[in-house]
């Protein structure tokens, strides 16, 4: 116990140095300097076009070993090739070369988001029992599809269907329909209307297509986290009913009140409270309310037969494969530098660069406060922990990763480390709640630590005009008690409103199709019942 | 007791939104928001997985 006083003290003089080097800035900021003359702007003309050089046919006939003679003039698309080139082809090559660098920056950000599904399906695999290797796989497998399915129908149009034109992908303008109510005089913004099959209302649009690739990897993150506490007991056909209703309501309704133009979003230009609600890349969006889920879940469907003695206490279950667990985090981790930098939906802006920082940093300090805490709790360094610990990290980090500096991205992650350990405590101490992956602990709890983070450690150097609020973004810490309200209103919907729709959601379903397998499934393992063949069919399994 | 602990969770949630049309005061909106996420945490623990737990399967 002393040691781990001494670990908080540690960190609490860490928080308080790099808090102390960027101190919070007073509420007027010093007066600049008496502007210099501003230098005479010369504007382009018709003239110097016509007289750039560029090389010619024969240099280029002999090679271009060093690039210079590649991306020049001459590569300029020209519009009327009697006239030449001219000033609107210049201006209209600047426009294409920035959109064009946002949108594969954004696609490829996506591509490796839904690359992070295999890690997220061999960490669950790990971490799961052997007899339900192929069972565990396959939901991590088909979660993809379902969720898209349903996204494409109908959760997109409600979550981003009224978010209006998006600047750093020019073209989705058509997303511009938002249905709202009244209340407390003011319109909150209730869900999307616009964009159903990427088809309806000019939803064929190269900018929707990024937005919907980028967004929807996003959603199908959120569905995979349930997977994790209902694993090795979850029936198959539930889960896919499960996971269509969140793909297609759950997930996109909250999404929409904080990214698509909905109410929590507003909360700053239409109640004073800071930017409104700040979610940068998702601890909240996409990480609470799959860890709120999972807990909805794994409460109705309850705890592995043999979790826990009839005195309440708990047994370990230990996964499978260590290997693939770790190498998952790997997976994870590095799919996460599509995940934060990516929401940019800009390579153009620069900020990647410490959103990227952030993240690594953040991940890590994770991993090394729940290894020690392991460590010094029980003798061992335990490598699954050490491993949740680093999830933990990434996701505390991905809500703040936009607007701290690197030495609260390491607080944030350091705390996040502990918070995996103790919560996954109280839910197996306390709660008597069986989650077999941890995924209620790194991604409910740490969802809403990032959350709340960010409405204290926000510093004030990035995020000008955030949710239509001028100025950057600043936490409690920086100056702006208003922007932790706005976090902790979002806390709130997603304790209260969230964990109550999926709660709903999921009896309903418990009663009609049934959410848990029989006893005898369970002991046999899944493979054979549920999917109908091993996963690993050379091994002699355990029954216990 | 479950639709009980469910009607506490939600009852949280209005709390909070609540706190928007009630004051301007952005003390007294973190009181209320934190007291929404306060009663909201006792729907969840204290009723809803408390009256599962009563029939959990391995006091069986």
């Amino acid at each position: 116990m002393k040691k781990l006083t001494l670990i908080l003290t540690l960190i609490a003089a860490l928080a308080a140095s790099g808090l102390a080097q960027t101190p919070a800035p007073t509420a007027e900021p010093p007066a600049a300097p008496a502007a210099a003359p501003a230098p005479a702007v010369t504007p382009i003309t018709a003239e110097d076009i016509k007289g750039v050089s560029t090389p010619s046919a024969e240099d280029k006939a002999k090679g271009d070993a060093d690039g210079a003679l590649t991306g020049t003039a001459a590569d300029i698309a020209v519009a009327d090739s009697k006239a030449g080139l001219t000033i609107t082809d210049v201006l209209n090559q600047v426009g294409k070369n920035r959109m064009g660098i946002n949108f594969v920056w954004t696609l490829i950000c996506g591509f490796m988001v839904m690359f992070m599904q295999f890690g997220f399906a061999i960490v669950e695999t790990g971490l799961c029992r052997a007899k339900n290797a192929n069972h565990t796989m396959m939901m991590n497998f088909m979660v993809y599809g379902v969720g898209m399915l349903a996204y494409w129908v109908i959760g997109f149009p409600l979550q981003m269907g009224g978010v209006g034109a998006v600047a750093n992908l020019g073209g989705t303008a058509p997303l511009s329909s938002e249905y709202t109510i009244n209340l407390f005089g003011q319109a909150f913004g209730i869900f999307g209307q616009n964009g159903a099959f990427l088809s309806t209302n000019g939803a064929y649009d190269v900018g929707v297509m990024v937005m919907f690739l980028f967004q929807m990897v996003f959603m199908d993150t959120t569905l995979t986290i349930v997977t994790g506490s209902a694993a090795e007991r979850w029936k198959f056909s539930a889960f896919l009913i499960c996971s269509l209703l969140m793909g297609a309501f759950t997930y996109p309704i909250f999404a929409n009140w904080a990214w698509g133009g909905g109410w929590l979003a507003t909360l700053g230009a239409k109640f004073g409270l800071g930017h409104g609600y700040v979610d940068f890349a998702g601890s909240g969006v996409v990480h609470s309310i799959g860890g709120l889920s999972a807990l909805a879940m794994a409460i109705i469907i309850g705890p592995r037969i043999g979790k826990f003695n009839r005195n309440g206490s708990p047994n370990a279950m230990p996964g499978h494969d260590i290997t693939m667990v770790l190498g998952g985090c790997f997976v994870l981790a590095f799919g996460w530098f599509g995940f934060n930098p990516g929401s940019t939906l800009a390579g153009t802006d620069l900020r990647i660069a410490t959103v990227a920082v952030n993240t690594m940093l953040a991940g890590m300090a994770g991993g090394f406060s729940a290894m020690f805490y392991m460590w010094i709790r029980y003798g061992k360094p335990d490598a699954s922990m050490s491993g949740n610990g680093l999830l933990a990290g990434l996701v505390a980090i991905t809500a703040p990763c936009g607007f701290v500096n690197p030495i609260s991205a390491v607080i944030i992650g350091l705390i996040g480390g502990l918070i995996v350990c103790l919560v996954v405590e109280f839910m197996e101490r306390k709660m008597k709640v069986d989650d077999p992956v941890g995924a209620i602990a790194v991604h409910g709890g740490n969802g809403l630590w990032g959350v709340i983070a960010t409405g204290l450690f926000a510093d004030g150097s990035y995020g000008g005009g955030w949710n239509g609020v001028a100025g950057n973004v600043k936490g409690l810490f920086y100056g702006d008690p208003g922007q932790l309200v706005a976090q902790l209103m979002g806390v709130s919907v997603l304790v209260g409103f969230v964990f109550t729709f999926s709660f709903v959601q999921y009896l309903i379903i418990d009663k009609v199709v049934g959410q848990r397998v029989d006893a005898k499934s369970e002991l046999d393992g899944l493979d054979i019942p549920e999917m109908g063949a091993l996963g690993y069919p050379e091994f002699e399994l355990k029954t216990y | 007791m479950v639709f009980a602990g469910l009607v506490v969770t939600l009852l949280g949630f209005v709390l909070s939104v609540s706190s928007l049309g009630l004051t301007d005061s952005v003390n007294a909106r973190m009181g209320m928001v934190i007291a929404g996420i306060v009663i909201s945490l006792v729907g969840i623990i204290g009723i809803i997985n408390t009256a599962f737990l009563k029939n959990a399967i391995w006091k069986k």
